[in-house]
């Protein structure tokens, strides 16, 4: 182990100015030089592609650069390209795993540009699936986050139940995961009329099987007691200085939801807690999401009772054109805050698209968070932030 | 004819045929250990497993050393030829080697040594010379991490192992795994798990840590070091040390059932089967291989520090306490 004073210098160091990655002022007592490593892209357990250039001593990471850009295309100038409505498609393909979410959030920003009227049942629809859609973006991550441990066997029973979602989705839809199903002014489909009583069974089931299938054989196993616990720390005013959201930043103890704090769409009438831990390590992230996706299944209950009769679209021109402007629309992704800018010039395509993942921004948490920890907990760290390569690169 | 069999009574012949049909047993058991393995988490993990060739998928295992057989063997241009080729070596013969002390049933034993306790010590901790070969031969900052690793967790792990065995070598008062056995009697209980508990639960783990699977796989530590020591080996290299792997699972298994179990004793007098004994010595070698089976794909991976404190922290002491018992209750004891 480096010197606390050394690890502290060593991050100062850890930009890529330098010109190279060994740096060798960098010594432990012993005088030893570190190891440089290259973690990815093409890494089996990174979260998509991620590279981390790691300097190690011995086990312990004394630097790590986590370098993006791998899976970049393009999505924000492309958009500038687009009719408005086309680019819905296109945020599908940010945080693909949270798909709904991103075309959600585009859509309340272009929304608020326009000013427009959107039926409530097409609301409580878009509710209902962002939730689903939570879902199935939580329960995978606590699988991943075991895979990242070493356990194989979570990760199935976690899949399953994001395959019985996915089909759900495929029977609203018509997609497994590219929906293109939110819409400007609504939603593209009414629901099919027996589908809120499957989603209804399904739910149950879930509920019934929560307990067995992900809490008691993962929450109380030593070794991932042992693995989590005090992995990952960090206080709560380091997580609001690097801005974190999502589970991340609530399991510090931060209480902020953006559904509760700045409230959207039809989350204001529906009752929910927004889950804090104290913790704000790897374990309280692990506990956070999976409390969350509790009151996810409390959500979609109170949706699928809720739900009013009517119209699902907005009445909308053929060919939007908004005033010139700026919009903006916030969402609370799976993952953190997801919010989009749209700014327009008064033509038919957006002047500018701006898009900020949680992917992203939570992603800077590795570079202060990692050093000073040894190699194997990188992995469960990058389970605490679950991001997806989609989104961080756009 | 009487010359052959005369022949075949000589001792060196005897021994070159039985350690050839060791070296059968042990391949095979290989190919079944990792069809069994791969079934095992199929229905652990809620699907089928491996069921296209042949019936429900019976000669899959053959399948895949065809596959492997045929593969292209790469080895990185940097790496340090000599060793890397030599690693799968340095790993496949000790875990072949030591099958030939394990008496299978009454008499069929290639080699009665009397001293096949410590030449299991002494040949498994060759392993760990394979591990380093292996990472330190392929020139790679990933597998050099595994082999340390792995050589760490071996010799670490080494202690506890031999420290849990003593207990029984106190009990019977020899080094011969016949005599072992023969001291175990044909009631199960009277076999060395209930009076060295303990001592079992230490071997096992440790025997668990000496073959590197989960939850003590960090050599391998797939999402980080992927693969560790192995992660440059292709093709038969590849397939050597895999079968290193599962041949010394299985020499674990049948070294616990040996010791604790009672080896080829059955568990009731009355279910005596003469010399088919090796009936009751398969089942409960195949019972403990698959709790390493089930462990494997039910735990998560411990991390390094962990490890180490696991291993001389708790094994240790709680293997020298029980030492100490033991000894005491044979004093007061005798006999």
């Amino acid at each position: 182990m480096l010197k606390d004073e050394k690890r502290v210098e060593s991050i100062t160091l850890s930009g890529r100015e330098s010109g190279r990655l060994a740096n060798p002022d960098i010594r432990d007592e012993f005088g030893l030089e570190t190891l440089d490593m290259n973690m990815g892209p093409q890494h089996p357990a990174m979260h998509g592609l991620l590279r981390l250039i790691l300097e190690l001593d011995g086990e312990t990471v004394v630097r790590c650069d986590p370098v993006m850009g791998y899976l970049h295309r393009c999505q924000e100038k492309i958009a500038e390209n687009r009719m408005y409505p086309a680019v819905i498609p296109l945020t599908d393909r940010l945080d693909y795993f949270a798909n709904m979410h991103n075309e959600h959030g585009y859509v309340l920003a272009v929304e608020d540009l326009l000013d427009v009227e959107i039926p409530p049942r097409a609301e409580y629809i878009r509710v209902l699936m962002c939730e689903l859609m939570r879902l199935a973006s939580h329960i995978p991550s606590l699988g991943f986050l075991m895979l990242e441990l070493g356990a194989f066997t979570p990760i199935l029973y976690c899949f399953r139940e994001r395959e019985r979602i996915q089909t759900i989705f495929e029977a609203v839809t018509g997609a497994r995961m590219m929906f293109h199903y939110i819409r400007i002014g609504g939603v593209k489909a009414d629901l099919p009329p027996d589908i809120p009583q499957k989603i209804w069974d399904y739910i149950e089931g879930l509920e019934q099987r929560f307990q067995s299938d992900f809490v008691d054989l993962i929450q109380g196993n030593e070794i991932f007691i042992s693995r989590t616990r005090g992995v990952g720390t960090m206080s709560q005013e380091k997580a609001l200085e690097m801005g974190l959201t999502g589970p991340p930043l609530r399991c510090t103890g931060v209480d902020f939801d953006i559904r509760r704090d700045y409230p959207y769409s039809i989350y204001p009438e529906l009752e929910f807690d927004v889950i804090t831990d104290q913790a704000g390590d790897v374990e309280a992230s692990y506990r956070v999401r999976i409390a969350e996706a509790l009151q996810s299944i409390r959500l979609i209950k109170q949706c699928l009772e809720k739900m009013p009769e009517g119209e699902v679209m907005g009445d909308l021109g053929r060919r939007l054109r908004p005033a010139e402007g700026d919009g903006f629309g916030r969402v609370e992704s799976p993952r953190g805050e997801f919010s989009v800018h749209v700014v327009s010039d008064g033509s038919d395509t957006p002047y500018r698209v701006h898009y900020r993942d949680p992917s992203f921004c939570n992603m800077q948490l590795l570079q202060e968070v990692i050093p000073g920890h040894y190699l194997p907990d990188i992995m469960p760290i990058m389970g605490l932030i679950d991001p997806v390569s989609g989104g961080w690169d756009k | 004819m009487q010359t052959v069999l005369n022949l075949l009574e000589m001792e060196p012949i005897r021994f070159f045929i039985a350690f050839g049909a060791i070296l059968f047993l042990v391949l095979n058991l290989a190919a079944i250990l990792v069809m069994a393995e791969r079934k095992v988490a199929g229905y652990i993990q809620l699907r089928y497993g491996p069921n296209r060739v042949g019936w429900r998928g019976i000669l899959q295992p053959l399948a895949d050393i065809i596959k492997l057989f045929t593969k292209e063997n790469v080895s990185p241009g940097r790496a340090d030829l000599w060793i890397f080729l030599g690693a799968p070596i340095a790993l496949f013969i000790p875990a072949v080697l030591v099958w030939i002390v394990i008496p299978f049933a009454p008499g069929a034993v290639v080699a009665d040594l009397n001293v096949a306790i410590l030449f299991f010590v002494g040949v498994t901790s060759i392993g760990a010379l394979g591990v380093i070969m292996a990472g330190y031969g392929s020139r790679s900052s990933f597998s050099l991490l595994g082999a340390l690793r792995g050589a760490a967790q071996i010799i670490s792990y080494e202690v506890p192992l031999i420290l849990s065995l003593l207990g029984i070598v106190m009990l019977t008062g020899s080094l011969s795994l016949v005599d072992v056995v023969n001291a175990q009697g044909d009631t199960f209980w009277t076999w060395y798990f209930l009076p060295q508990f303990p001592m079992f639960i230490v071997f096992y783990i440790a025997g668990i840590a000496e073959v590197k699977r989960v939850p003590f796989d960090l050599p391998e530590g797939e999402s980080e070091i992927v693969g560790g020591f192995m992660i440059e080996y292709s093709g038969m290299t590849w397939a050597l040390i895999q079968a290193a792997e599962f041949a010394s699972m299985g020499l674990m298994s049948a070294i616990a059932t040996t010791l604790f179990l009672g080896g080829w004793q059955p568990p009731l007098p009355f279910l005596d089967l003469g010399q088919f004994n090796w009936f009751w010595f398969g089942i409960k070698t195949a019972l403990i291989m698959f709790t390493f089976q089930w462990i494997r794909w039910s735990m998560p991976r411990l991390r390094m520090d962990q490890l180490m404190d696991f291993g001389w922290k708790i094994l240790v002491p709680a293997c020298l306490i029980w030492l100490f018992v033991t000894a005491g209750v044979m004093l007061i004891i005798p006999g």
